[in-house]
């Protein structure tokens, strides 16, 4: 069911923190304790290297590619404080702007549904989430909810774009709602709404006796029901769901690893998990057509193999 | 400033007594009092039995009691006094805690009065008068860790529970005067400022500082942040000073001191540095009679005691005006009274008094001389072709190996004495393999370099000069990269002072690594459309724990407790983060967590395999290839479906025919019946026909809608957007849809008009959201386009404006009102012209009511509920960026163009008018105070309803047909404006 396409040595000095594709599949990024950035070109099984961005000086803990209509962009995040945010001008890539308004690490970043246009948001070990959006024109104006998370915050994700009068928000609102979930040290998992340009708190969801290492928010494919995904160092993986009717959120522990999981990533339809942690596995998690969550497959990444459970038939 | 060094003893606890004379270092086994004049040979010692460590020590702080002093030891305080030298008694020991004593402090205003707290939760008030019991005693549900005697008012102390203080007064009995939550980590220090009765200071775990006011201890009037925990922060007893003793993590990296002004809580304005452990504990010596300068005493768990001298300059960096700054300070080494003693052999073997050499500060601007030990510990060593083999301070030498090409050279640099205040460094070069003229050029380039940074630090400067001629004078044509200094880390402690003109000052400025979560090390990501990512370690890495560490501070100890060494040890290399790990210590990376588990080898095979597998380690981390799978599988996504599926839906047969096959190919045997159940139920003769009265549309068959809707359900399920969005694709068309929902068959439906009586714009407020939750499923332009095309042609006009809710605006005149049963329940239409009324008509409702129930025939028979258009438009949406991901926009296209189009925003120029009448402004064609057409025509003086048009640069303008007239013929303003409307070219047409 799963099958290896490509293995690229990525040749970085230190730990890798973070890989990701970009919209079409075909650059690959890479982010370093060694500090750098690293994009391959992996379209049609190839991988070379195109650049190495130096900038950050520290660990780079997380990326982020931005929708393609803005140009090929990524938001990097570091130890240093900073983010920063990438762009491609004629095959070399520059900065494009820095952020630099966090007082600790800078644990987590990610881009907005581009239907919000380009915007992005970071949350900081300084307990503080930025959301940062620019006006088009090369100017950038930030949004900080302080004191997001007390001790430090250390993920965030965007909620999907539901399109006006649609889904969640069927009468009233005219304008789609931002919304943010965050995960932090005080290990709660938060739901943060924008109104009128100010971020407010919307729910706070209890459930983790560890520190929450990340949170996902689910994809929508046109369905009332939210799904929020959060994982923490207490081995556990919870899903949130809400029905899309009130501000009430249920919620169903996936899964007791063994180990802390730090890592969760939904599928583009929101219906299969990744999971992985502290064991260098990763594992795939499946809602059945009885709403029970099942692991499909382990992906042994040490040895590049993928065991199925239960994908057979 | 380093006056003298003294190491001996094991000793936990250090304190000065009230004349600044004496030392009292106390150990487990042993307590020892030193003369601070004397180090060398005034010492006493007093043996002691006992398997607890002395906790603190105090000495009295009046000279009528200056014999006393008071040690706590486990849950005991003991009074010692001694009398002459050599003679230590025990007074008498104060039992009453239950568990050991964290600290204790005479009170400066009572001779008698002694106050000390523990971990058991209680602090207690002694009268040492009466030792058994404790004079007062005041409970907490936390242990206190810390108890500070206000120095300025009586009665009044303050603890400190992990991150809270508390402010009590003997006189108030049990319960605290104040409770302030300073710090969300345990409190290490507290100090109490020595000319205010309200403010102190606060160190923490959390690794700041923070100053506070007693009247106003919400806030905190100010905070300095560390890189690491703070273990101790006092006032100075002169200026505006604060010293501050920071714990590095694991006890290694920096164990410095820190001068601050409390001006700037930024940077510190000088660093003790010298111990080669933690600071346990410091304190001033009283000072001299008719000196100016402040002795700081140091005891440091590297067992050796310090005394700093604090001159004028330091004093008047801290505020403390002191005036003409003498000259003597430039010869306080040799006034110093032991110096001679220096070279005198210790008197005792336990002892061994160094000397320090010392360095006048001399302040530049924005540059801080170091001295030679401080610069030898923070260069940076790592410089590419250059090899620093010794750094030697006592020598004052530093030895350095080049490579030139394939020859090494090498280099000492010997160090003056004066240096770097006075005199430039020499060199040598001692093995020679280069010709006399390279060595020439080299010596010429080393000593310009030193001329140049005369005055200051050099060594690193001159490395990187060296480095880089080495580079140029190079035979080999090899490529070499130089290391840009751009992109070389701004932390690294070199690059600071001469990039920023700053002294480096990498520990403060970070906050603590133990909120920082330990760093993933794996991961796995589902990117784009199906490929799922995922990176990680090696299968040999292996981690350093059992479990993960939490935060970023566990990796040191636990790097520790595992004895992994690092794989490249820099000796000096001082930076704070050095490569990827921000912890105390430097050379920690990530990846040191992680060991190879490699077969096991015979250990007795040596030095050579470990220094194999170091070097195996150095070259090749511990990390996997990141993989990139392809799981579209999981998710029932096909690109290739997707490529080929075709969208037809005047032909649905064929349609239906091209994508069985297709779906055949890809082994989706599911889909393939499902294409073919399709193909039957969309059969064409199965068409319903336009009358209503033909029966029942194919739709309400149960193998019609509720066909589909079940498998729609079952997709949705299955999460196959691919198979929703293409059924949404036969069945479903966005664009067309204009009509209202069905209303319910049994319901009737009427207009009404009417003009409320009591008319009350919030009525329609309420009745416009009522109209949008009843329409629910359609966008309201399209549905009021629908509404109005519905009621009556001169009402169509008003669908054309192009700010259609503007229509919508509450007015008491003309409201006519449309009621539709339930669904609902009003909906009112400012009308457009004053003389239009509106009239019931029974003739009318019946034809409406007749073209409603056709339209909601129609809508039985579609095959999917129109009730759930949205998730229609969202399948389609998701699919459409699927397509997109995959690189195939036209199938992208071709699905987006069955979505249904919500109205599109305004966008652009809008003009307003102002009434010719009353010259108020309007929008739209009509004023809504005097009720007149608000543009007046320029030619036939006529207000204009329909289509007009107007010149930009004067305003004037009317009707679209007599304009063109005018304009034939003429280019100026009809109005005798004198604007030459025609050159100005800005027409824009308005409706």
């Amino acid at each position: 069911m799963v099958s290896v396409i490509n293995s690229i040595d990525t040749a970085h000095e230190d730990m890798i923190h973070d890989a990701q594709l970009d919209y079409y599949g075909t650059k690959l990024a890479t982010c370093s304790s060694d500090k750098t950035i690293k994009i391959f070109d992996v379209k049609d099984g190839q991988q070379t290297l195109i650049n190495e961005l130096q900038g950050h000086d520290g660990p780079v803990w997380q990326l982020a590619w931005a929708h393609p209509m803005f140009g090929n962009l990524i938001a990097s995040c570091s130890y240093d404080r900073k983010v920063i945010i990438w762009k491609e001008t004629n095959g070399t890539w520059g900065k494009l702007y820095e952020y630099t308004n966090h007082d600790s690490s800078v644990n987590s970043v990610i881009f907005a549904p581009q239907e919000f246009g380009l915007v992005l948001a970071c949350g900081s070990s300084d307990g503080s989430i930025s959301i940062i959006s620019s006006s088009g024109d090369g100017s950038w104006t930030a949004k900080k909810i302080n004191n997001a998370h007390s001790i430090g915050c250390n993920a965030v994700s965007f909620a999907p774009y539901v399109s006006p009068g649609a889904l969640l928000d069927p009468y009233n609102k005219q304008t789609p709602v931002k919304r943010i979930v965050s995960g932090g040290c005080d290990n709660l998992v938060k739901i943060w709404r924008e109104e009128e340009g100010e971020w407010k708190e919307e729910k706070k969801l209890e459930g983790h006796s560890d520190w929450v290492r990340d949170v996902a928010w689910a994809p929508s494919i046109g369905l009332p029901r939210s799904t929020i995904a959060s994982c923490s160092q207490d081995f556990r993986v919870i899903i949130w769901t809400n029905d899309g009717t009130g501000n009430d959120w249920s919620h169903k522990i996936l899964h007791k690893f063994n180990d802390v999981v730090w890592h969760l990533s939904w599928s583009i339809t929101g219906n299969i998990l990744a999971c992985s942690g502290g064991d260098n596995k990763v594992s795939l998690w499946k809602e059945t057509l009885e709403g029970q969550w099942v692991c499909i497959s382990d992906v042994n990444k040490g040895q590049g193999q993928v065991t199925d459970k239960s994908i057979s038939s | 400033m380093i006056y003298g060094c003294i190491v001996a003893f094991q000793a936990s606890a250090m304190a000065v007594d009230c004349t600044g004379q004496f030392a009292v270092l106390a150990g487990r086994k042993v307590m020892t009092l030193v003369d601070l004049d004397n180090p060398t040979d005034r010492v006493t010692k007093l043996t002691r039995q006992s398997k607890f460590d002395i906790s603190c020590v105090q000495w009295h702080p009046y000279p009528v009691c200056g014999d006393l002093f008071a040690t706590a030891c486990n849950q005991r305080l003991d009074l010692f006094s001694w009398t002459s030298y050599g003679n230590i008694n025990q007074k008498c020991s104060m039992r009453g805690h239950s568990r050991t004593v964290s600290d204790l402090d005479w009170s400066p205003f009572d001779v008698n009065i002694i106050a000390s707290c523990s971990v058991d939760s209680y602090t207690h008030l002694w009268d040492i008068r009466d030792p058994k019991k404790p004079s007062n005693s005041f409970q907490t549900v936390a242990g206190a860790s810390q108890v500070k005697w206000n120095k300025v008012t009586n009665n009044l102390f303050a603890t400190t529970h992990e991150g809270d203080v508390r402010l009590w007064d003997p006189r108030k009995g049990s319960s605290p005067l104040q409770y302030i939550a300073a710090h969300l980590s345990k409190i290490h220090g507290l100090d109490w400022s020595p000319d205010s009765e309200t403010n102190f200071a606060t160190s923490s775990q959390d690794g700041t500082v923070k100053f506070w006011d007693t009247s106003n201890p919400r806030q905190s009037k100010g905070v300095i942040t560390s890189g690491s925990p703070v273990w101790r922060a006092r006032y100075t007893p002169f200026g505006h000073g604060l010293i501050t003793a920071v714990v590095p993590q694991l006890r290694r990296g920096e164990n410095s001191l820190y001068l601050w002004n409390l001006e700037n809580y930024v940077a510190p304005v000088h660093q003790f540095v010298g111990h080669q452990d933690v600071i346990l504990e410091f304190e001033w010596r009283k000072q001299a009679e008719g000196l100016k300068d402040y002795h700081l005493v140091t005891w440091s768990k590297d067992q050796s005691l310090r005394i700093w001298k604090i001159d004028q300059h330091l004093q008047k960096l801290c505020g403390q005006d002191v005036g003409e700054i003498s000259d003597s300070s430039e010869s306080d080494s040799t006034s110093l009274p032991y110096e001679t003693n220096g070279s005198s052999p210790p008197t005792n073997q336990e002892m061994d008094f160094q000397r320090q050499m010392s360095a006048s500060p001399e302040v530049y601007p924005g540059q801080k001389p170091r001295t030679l030990e401080q610069e030898f510990l923070m260069v940076n060593v790592a410089i590419d072709n250059v090899r620093v083999d010794e750094l030697d301070v006592s020598t004052r030498t530093c030895k350095v190996t080049g490579m030139i090409g394939n020859n090494s050279l090498k280099l000492v640099i010997s160090f003056p004495n004066h240096y770097p205040i006075h005199g430039v460094p020499f060199f040598e070069f001692t093995d020679i393999l280069v010709d006399n003229n390279v060595m020439l050029r080299l010596l010429k380039v080393l000593k310009d370099t030193a001329n140049r940074h005369a005055r200051r630090n050099c060594l690193e400067p001159l490395l990187r000069q060296f480095s880089t001629t080495l580079d140029s004078l190079s035979f080999q044509t090899e490529e070499r990269i130089t290391p840009d200094t751009e992109n070389l880390p701004a932390f690294s402690p070199f690059y600071l002072p001469y990039s920023r003109g700053d002294l480096p000052f990498v520990k403060f400025g970070s906050r603590l690594d133990s909120h920082i979560p330990f760093p993933r090390t794996s991961g796995a990501r589902f990117c784009s459309a199906g490929y799922l990512v995922t990176f990680g370690r090696s299968k040999e890495a292996q981690k350093g724990s059992d479990y993960t560490p939490k935060a970023m501070s566990d990796l040191n100890s636990l790097v520790q407790k595992n004895k992994m060494r690092p794989h490249q040890t820099v000796p000096f290399n001082f930076a704070a983060y050095s490569r990827s790990p921000p912890t105390a210590q430097p050379d920690i990376t990530i990846a040191t967590y992680y060991y190879k588990s490699g077969p096991k080898k015979n250990r007795a095979s040596g030095k050579r395999y470990s220094a194999d597998v170091r070097e195996a380690e150095t070259k090749k981390p511990n990390i996997a290839p990141v993989k990139i799978y392809d799981s579209s599988r999981l998710l029932a996504l096909h690109k290739i479906l997707g490529e080929h599926y075709i969208i037809n839906q005047s032909d649905i047969s064929t349609m239906c025919k091209h994508n069985t096959s297709v779906a055949a190919t890809v082994g989706r045997k599911d889909l393939v019946q499902l294409w073919s159940l399709v193909a039957l139920t969309a059969d064409k003769r199965l068409q319903s026909s336009d009358d209503p009265d033909e029966g029942p549309p194919w739709g309400r068959h149960p193998f019609g809608r509720n066909l589909m809707q079940s498998l729609m359900e079952y997709y949705i399920k299955l999460r196959d957007v691919q198979t929703l969005a293409m059924l949404c694709c036969v069945f479903w068309n966005g664009q067309e849809l204009m009509a209202p929902p069905p209303p319910k068959p049994q319901q009737s439906i009427s207009v009404e008009y009417s003009t409320p009586p009591n008319y009350n714009p919030y009525h329609t407020v309420s009745s416009m959201s009522n109209l949008v939750k009843g329409l629910q499923t359609l966008p309201v332009a399209n549905k009021l386009a629908d509404i109005v095309s519905l009621l009556s042609p001169p009402l169509s006009e008003v669908s054309s404006h192009p700010n259609l809710p503007e229509l919508i605006q509450p007015t008491n005149q003309g409201v006519m009102k449309l009621k539709r049963s339930n669904s609902y329940s009003g909906f009112e239409i400012d009308t457009i012209d004053n003389d239009f009324k509106l009239e019931e008509d029974e003739e009318d409702v019946k034809e409406r009511q007749e073209q409603l129930d056709k339209t909601a025939h129609e809508n039985y028979c579609r095959m999917l509920d129109p009730v759930d258009k949205n998730k229609y438009d969202e399948y389609l949406r998701c699919y459409a960026n699927i397509l997109d991901c995959w690189g195939l926009k036209n199938q992208s296209r071709e699905v987006m163009k069955f979505v249904s189009n919500a109205p599109p925003e305004h966008r652009g120029i809008e003009f307003s008018v102002y009434c010719y009448k009353c010259s108020q402004p309007v929008r739209g064609s009509q004023c809504l105070s005097c009720k007149y057409p608000a543009f007046n025509c320029a030619i036939c003086h006529l207000g204009v309803k329909g289509l007009s048009n107007f010149c930009l640069a004067c305003g004037h303008g009317g009707h679209t047909a007599h304009l063109t007239e005018w304009f034939k013929r003429e280019n100026e303003c009809p109005t005798g404006c004198g604007c030459q409307c025609l050159k100005a070219k800005i027409h824009i047409s308005l409706q």
